[in-house]
């Protein structure tokens, strides 16, 4: 018996050496940005003999659980994490400076340039372009033909959509005209809901990101279009108090149109086939266009051990192989110089996602989880008072108010 | 003793040691003295918290005690099926509150919970009412969350308190005539004094604590309005980061909490020796 033990114990023991030459990175994604850092990760395991584990962590909660795993010693090796927040952790110290590895890529030119800046602080680099994504307008084709509208013609004007929406809620039933995340998911309104007014030329932050300009008559147009759906029953009850939970509502087929993002398409492509829908570029209140750049940059914790296995993963996504990967799940391609190559005979619905590219905006600011993606933040609290409070007003000057003070308290 | 220092003493300690600092929670900590406690009283988001905290303590006490004490009359006498009873409302407690709270989420949805489409077929509403989007609806969800959750725990607490009354006690005054109102009134109440205090102060600690509820049903509320102190001091700490203003606040809420209780013995008279 105890030989028979002993033996099983030199096994074990001689099954971990021989494995013990192939690594295991641990890596962080948020949820709710589609399949393709899963899938790319699946398809790197499956050819490499080092391995990446990755770890789901919801959205909203990545950046403290991030922030408290580096500070008790717990952080993974490597994370995709939200380009937005890039800067403040670089600024913190505690991100691994990429910057010569980086530039001796030779593709590091045609790297996203919106990524590549964001993941920039002070001439170093700490992150690099892993998924890029814009927002869009998605509208569902069969509810269209139902409703007797063109289901090939994409609407250009919020008036147009309004009506459209009209239309559409007449079908009847749990069939709504439109949807968005209103319960104060500061996240998805920044994404779906500012393009409306950056495409009028307006925004709610300066250029120096030192003042609030929340109250502008742009964004005061932008509210009165939703308000005034919301107020028609054109959009589901359950949207005012949806804190982000349900923002691919649109997969359900029973919502019109939407605003989502360019991931959503690979979600909807491979995982909805039965959803027949269009996407255009999202209009802005006067029916000029915008958009917002997001995705994710790869960074890397400082001080990991295994910076050369988390290159070698790096370097895989940036292959012709991971990069087709990606995209079929919906992450626009990073790569500039091969990005034609990649989308070909993918769905050409993808095509939308990369000229959204040419309007995008993207914040830059340090303070972005305090001023827009927290949910008790004053953008949170903003979208959810302006459209369904009682008082606009009240709603826009309490909002401005507080972004100031939490900017000029972080100066 | 050495154990009530090692994970009371200490970590109060050192608490207040990082309340002293602008102590971010990655980077250095420096040395600002007593400059997180004096920007409390100007942070007017913190005074918001706390004027809804006690909102929220005192409704939520008069609601656990007006539904607690009947329940614990009506369960103190011998009568069939009484330990039955006893388990069913008591049932509640155990579920944790986190869960108790993801249940009443997933009750209160508007379309695929249980209350908006029962309330539109008994016609109490004309069209499905989303309970969690206005703070009066969605305020009276939490409160009868929690008086579902821990009014069970009260009575039992006060059910104690009503069992160690002398039966000669009641007897005696029943013999001198006095009706049911007076013996209630003049005999149970005050020998129950001391029993009242412990479940008043653990009730209004516990809410005054609130936090679960407020994160998991509502993120914060309709527009913020539902951020109770802890919720503040959990946001400032982990979310902006501020661990010495988290800190600070946290004193500031042993202070408030301390003095609630003397306060509250001093009122019912624990200490006095008279019954």
């Amino acid at each position: 018996m105890l030989k028979k033990l002993m033996a099983a114990t030199a096994l074990i023991s001689a099954g971990m050496i021989s494995t013990a030459s192939a690594e295991t990175i641990t890596m962080w994604v948020r949820s709710g940005i589609g399949d393709s850092s899963k899938e790319v990760v699946k398809a790197y395991n499956a050819g490499h003999e080092n391995k990446v584990e990755l770890t789901e962590v919801p959205f909203a909660e990545l950046v403290q659980k991030y922030a408290t795993a580096i500070a008790g010693g717990q952080a993974p090796d490597a994370l995709s994490l939200d380009l937005i927040y890039t800067p403040a952790f670089a600024a913190a110290g505690q991100l691994e400076d990429l910057s010569d590895w980086a530039k001796a890529l030779p593709y590091f030119n045609s790297l996203s340039p919106s990524h590549v800046k964001l993941g920039t602080y002070q001439d170093k680099i700490y992150g690099l372009p892993l998924s890029v994504e814009t927002s869009i307008f998605a509208w569902n084709k069969d509810l269209y033909k139902k409703a007797g509208l063109d289901p090939e013609k994409a609407p250009k004007t919020w008036e147009e959509i309004t009506a459209n929406a009209e239309k559409i809620r007449a079908l009847g039933g749990d069939t709504y005209g439109f949807y968005f995340s209103g319960g104060g998911c500061g996240g998805c309104m920044i994404f779906t809901f500012t393009p409306l007014v950056w495409g009028a030329g307006a925004d709610i932050l300066s250029a120096d990101s030192k003042t609030a300009t929340l109250d502008t008559p742009e964004m005061r147009k932008a509210v009165d279009i939703y308000r005034n759906m919301v107020k028609k029953d054109l959009v589901p009850a359950g949207a005012a108090s949806d804190n982000g939970v349900n923002f691919l509502s649109f997969t359900n087929g029973k919502i019109g149109q939407q605003s989502i993002g360019a991931f959503a398409i690979g979600t909807l492509v491979t995982q909805h086939p039965e959803i027949n829908f269009g996407v255009t570029l999202i209009p802005g209140v006067d029916g000029k266009p915008s958009s917002f750049a997001g995705g994710d940059n790869f960074v890397v914790t400082k001080g990991t051990p295994k910076l050369a296995e988390v290159k070698e993963f790096l370097e895989y996504t940036y292959s012709m192989e991971g990069q087709k990967i990606m995209a079929k799940y919906g992450s626009l391609p990073t790569r500039g110089d091969i990005a034609n190559e990649v989308l070909e005979g993918l769905d050409p619905r993808l095509k939308v996602g990369i000229d959204a590219i040419a309007v995008a905006k993207t914040p830059y600011t340090l303070q972005f989880n305090d001023l827009i993606n927290s949910a008790n933040g004053p953008w949170a609290t903003f979208t959810n008072a302006a459209i369904y409070g009682d008082d606009v007003d009240g709603a826009f000057s309490n909002a401005q108010a507080e972004m100031q003070s939490i900017i000029d308290a972080g100066q | 003793m050495a154990l009530v220092s090692l994970f009371f003493v200490l970590p109060v300690l050192f608490t207040v040691w990082m309340s002293l600092h602008k102590w971010p929670l990655l980077g250095a900590p420096a040395w600002i003295g007593l400059g997180n406690y004096t920007r409390m009283f100007t942070d007017a988001r913190f005074l918001n918290t706390l004027g809804f905290t006690a909102h929220y303590t005192l409704v939520v006490t008069i609601a656990i005690f007006a539904v607690a004490f009947p329940l614990a009359i009506f369960v103190e006498k011998q009568r069939p099926l009484v330990s039955a009873y006893r388990t069913i409302i008591f049932l509640p407690v155990v579920v944790g509150l986190a869960s108790a709270s993801l249940l009443w989420v997933w009750l209160a949805n508007v379309d695929s919970g249980l209350f908006s489409p029962l309330f539109q077929m008994l016609g109490l509403t004309s069209g499905r009412i989303n309970l969690l989007a206005k703070f009066d609806t969605a305020f009276l969800t939490i409160i009868v969350m929690v008086v579902w959750k821990i009014a069970g725990f009260t009575m039992i607490i006060l059910l104690t308190g009503l069992q160690a009354i002398p039966t000669e006690l009641t007897e005696a005054a029943r013999i001198d005539g006095a009706g049911r109102w007076q013996r209630f009134r003049h005999l149970t109440l005050p020998l129950m004094r001391r029993t009242m205090a412990l479940a008043l102060i653990l009730s209004v600690t516990g809410s005054i604590l609130a936090f679960d509820q407020f994160y998991i049903m509502t993120s914060g509320g309709p527009q913020n309005k539902m951020i109770s102190v802890v919720y503040y001091i959990f946001n400032q700490s982990f979310v902006s980061f501020n661990l010495g203003y988290g800190a600070a606040l946290s004193i500031a809420l042993l202070v408030i909490l301390v003095t609630l209780s003397v306060l509250q013995l001093w009122l019912l008279k624990v200490g006095d020796e008279r019954p």
